[in-house]
């Protein structure tokens, strides 16, 4: 049997994680959709055409996935985390209230003209529109990164006696540097995830011997921003990140890492499996003093252990490490695989040499897991605290919902989400197999 | 001051929502009735394929509005009706995946299936929305912190059930407006001939919900018994009117009217509650109790409120460059 509260952190986690695949799309994809469409509209070359009504479809099935999970995600607040909503809603309520006015709005409205405007040469107001959905996906983007950003390090607040949360200052939350540095994180993993996509792609149709033009073209754009972004999530957006949980939150990066004693010139552990009972890291394979230098800039610098805090302030250990491990470790690979597709490019061999392209279209699924974890990392290793240091995860939960009507919604979600999931990748799938080419049917 | 303008602002945002999503949740409640036929069931999706998902924004702005504007309400409420507020979703969810799938494969069977979950999840989308304003209007049994604390079957109540009928006629009626304004040909003829017999209903259903809306709450004050009535009575003869002499965008804009007109009315019984207490007169969570601090209504507002301005604008001219109406023959 679950607890209210496990149950209410379960529905939330998947319906989350699930929802945010849909989000990783059209932010990394809206780009592609936009220069491809402008592309055309203003050069009248027939490939950027058919590349631009292709990735646009693509980007629908994704936009309408991401908008019909992402509906429930407005509420759950309200219906399973009422007291947080009720004691933080003045603060966390405003971003999520611009989201909706200012980047649901644009991206819904100018989606509208993209796909019922659209003909074979894509007109200026269509290219306009595409820029719009681009513009609006990121903002929606920025918005939900300031919410949460607030739940890690809250700032431009007051607690009064009743424990209401009240907003001192919006802006305080805006410029906080843990929304900027989140921000510029997450949107780099999601172009991430749209280039390797559009690489991917690319590689396949190459591989198969079809769509040679549009596949060459999706290879060539797709490696170089790929191997720009895999750059950019390392240094200086990861960096920026890893400095801001440094200091605000060291129990968490202790728990990132695995590492119970407090050590001067820490190492940073490639792999090994930390062990919360025995406190050890089980056969760690470990970068001398590495640790100190990520998070001081000091390769001598003493990194404060798990064992300095109260346990009842740990985060699940073996969640964060291996979310941690699995995002640094993809992130890694990523780096070297379109690195060396980028060095093939330049030496003109790439679309011939099959030996990158079968990893670059493999790699495909990747980056979504390896967002999902960088997520995971960011929220299981907030835990105990709903609001960081201001409100345990377990004091906001709704009081007048038990575990069992939590469980019948998570079975709910989970059959709804399980079609969902079968039909988007049914739809994707079969335009990617059709092709850019493949004549319009509606 | 700045509470009653968040309540005005909340109020303007669910009534935008139940105009624009109200004509395609409409639309599908009758689309068996109007559409026969693979053509011309797909005439009635593609009349609101460029907008439904518009529209639908507005109920998600409305509630981070209503998280920023009043928390204390966003979270008793969602919360109190957790299940049915489930179920809402979940149609919702539902809705917007048969629109969306309903044209990508090309096959007979597979439009047919999603042309009736696209009908069914709609008319108890309808149905739901209705139970809640039938319930909100008649009062919760709420606790000290404004917790909902009666059950499922309390809010399945003869009054809200009613009020749900009525929901269902007058948004079937307005959908009829709305499928004249962008269809040609047959299935805008049978739309005429519907609105036509649905008006005598709505007007039953109209006049037997202001009697009950009155032996459940108490005579109200005279603005909201006999001027704002008024308004609602002479945009249904507009209606009427319209309707007869085939005149498309005045007859949806006296639709409009009319379901404003009942929002406000409803608005208007409510003030100053946002949650009245069941049974009416015991108080409930007021706009005092569920008010933040001014600078948390301040920043609220202003981004509603410049929010709201900025979208019709852009959405208008928006409508205007995909107004074409789509033909079946």
């Amino acid at each position: 049997m679950l607890d209210a509260v496990p149950a209410d952190r379960l529905q939330f986690a998947f319906t989350i994680m699930f929802h945010y695949l849909f989000p990783i799309g059209t932010m990394g994809l809206a780009p592609y959709v936009a220069a491809y469409t402008w592309k055309a509209a203003h050069t009248r070359d027939p490939d950027a055409a058919l590349a631009a009504r292709f990735w646009t479809k693509i980007f629908a099935i994704n936009f309408a996935a991401g908008v019909v999970t992402g509906i429930p995600m407005e509420f759950q607040f309200g219906t399973n985390w009422a007291e947080f909503s009720r004691h933080a809603g003045a603060v966390v309520g405003q971003p999520l209230a611009m989201e909706g006015f200012f980047a649901f709005f644009l991206e819904s409205v100018f989606l509208g003209i993209l796909l019922y405007r659209r003909r074979a040469q894509p007109t200026a107001l269509v290219a306009w529109s595409a820029v719009l959905v681009c513009l609006g996906a990121w903002l929606s983007g920025f918005f939900i990164v300031s919410t949460n950003s607030w739940m890690q390090h809250p700032v431009g607040y007051s607690v009064a006696s009743n424990g209401i949360v009240r907003l001192e200052s919006i802006g305080a939350l805006f410029l906080s540097s843990w929304t900027w540095w989140q921000f510029a994180h997450v949107l780099t993993g999601a172009l991430l995830a749209g280039s390797m996509i559009v690489a991917g792609c690319g590689a396949y149709y190459l591989l198969a011997g079809r769509e040679a033009a549009l596949g060459r073209r999706f290879v060539r754009a797709g490696t170089i921003a790929s191997f720009t972004f895999a750059a950019l999530a390392a240094f200086p957006t990861g960096d920026g990140n890893a400095k801001d949980v440094t200091t605000y939150q060291p129990v968490k990066l202790a728990a990132m890492e695995g590492l119970f004693e407090t050590t001067g010139s820490a190492p940073l552990a490639i792999i090994g499996m930390p062990d919360p009972v025995g406190q050890t890291l089980i056969d760690p394979v470990y970068v001398p003093s590495f640790l100190s230098f990520l998070a001081y800039g000091n390769f001598t610098a003493n990194v404060n252990g798990l064992r300095e805090y109260p346990h009842d302030q740990w985060p699940p250990i073996e969640l964060t490490y291996y979310a941690y491990h699995v995002m640094v470790g993809l992130g890694t690979i990523f780096f070297g695989v379109t690195g060396i597709a980028l060095v093939a490019l330049v030496l003109g061999r790439l679309e011939r040499a099959r030996w990158i392209l079968w990893p670059l279209m493999l790699l495909m699924p990747f980056p979504y897991i390896a967002n999902e974890a960088g997520w995971t990392v960011s929220e299981v290793g907030r835990q105990p605290w709903i609001v960081y240091g201001v409100m345990r995860t377990a004091q906001g939960a709704s009081p007048t919902v038990n575990s069992g009507e939590a469980v019948f919604t998570i079975i709910g979600f989970a059959g709804m989400y399980f079609l969902l999931g079968v039909l988007f990748l049914i739809l994707v799938l079969r335009e990617i197999g059709l092709g850019p080419s493949h004549a319009e049917d509606a | 001051m700045l509470g009653t303008m968040a309540f005005g602002v909340i109020a303007f945002i669910l009534t935008a929502y139940v105009l624009l999503d109200g004509y395609d949740l409409g639309i599908a409640a009758i689309a068996p009735l109007i559409a026969r036929g693979d053509r011309e069931r797909a005439a009635a999706m593609a009349a609101i394929g460029p907008f439904w998902n518009g529209n639908e924004v507005w109920l998600i702005a409305g509630g981070g509005a209503l998280f920023a504007l009043f928390p204390a309400v966003y979270a008793s409420s969602f919360s109190g009706f957790y299940l049915p507020f489930m179920v809402v979703l979940w149609m919702l969810m539902f809705r917007g995946i048969a629109l969306e799938l309903r044209d990508r494969l090309d096959s007979h069977l597979w439009r047919q299936f999603w042309d009736a979950a696209f009908w069914l999840s709609s008319l108890l989308l309808v149905v739901l929305f209705g139970v809640a304003l039938g319930n909100l209007v008649r009062g919760l049994p709420l606790d000290a912190r404004g917790y909902f604390t009666g059950t499922f079957a309390f809010l399945l109540n003869p009054y809200a059930l009613f009020v749900a009928v009525f929901a269902v006629a007058a948004l079937a009626l307005h959908g009829a407006a709305f499928a004249r304004l962008r269809i040609e040909g047959a299935p805008a003829e049978r739309a005429l001939a519907l609105a036509g017999r649905l008006w005598w209903l709505v007007l039953a259903l109209y006049v037997g919900t202001s009697a009950a809306t009155i032996a459940v709450r108490g005579t109200p004050p005279a603005v909201w018994l006999y001027v704002v009535p008024a308004m609602s009575l002479a945009s249904l003869i507009a209606l009427r009117v319209a309707l007869v002499r085939r005149r498309n965008g005045v007859a949806f804009t006296a639709s409009s009217l009319f379901l404003a007109s009942l929002l406000l009315e409803t608005a208007g019984t409510l003030y100053p509650y946002l949650l009245p207490a069941y049974p009416p007169g015991h108080g409930g969570v007021s706009i005092a109790d569920a008010s933040p601090s001014p600078l948390a209504l301040t920043v609220g507002l202003s981004v509603s409120i410049g929010g709201i301005v900025a979208v019709l604008i852009y959405a208008s001219a928006v409508w205007r460059i995909l107004a074409a109406k789509i033909s079946v023959e």
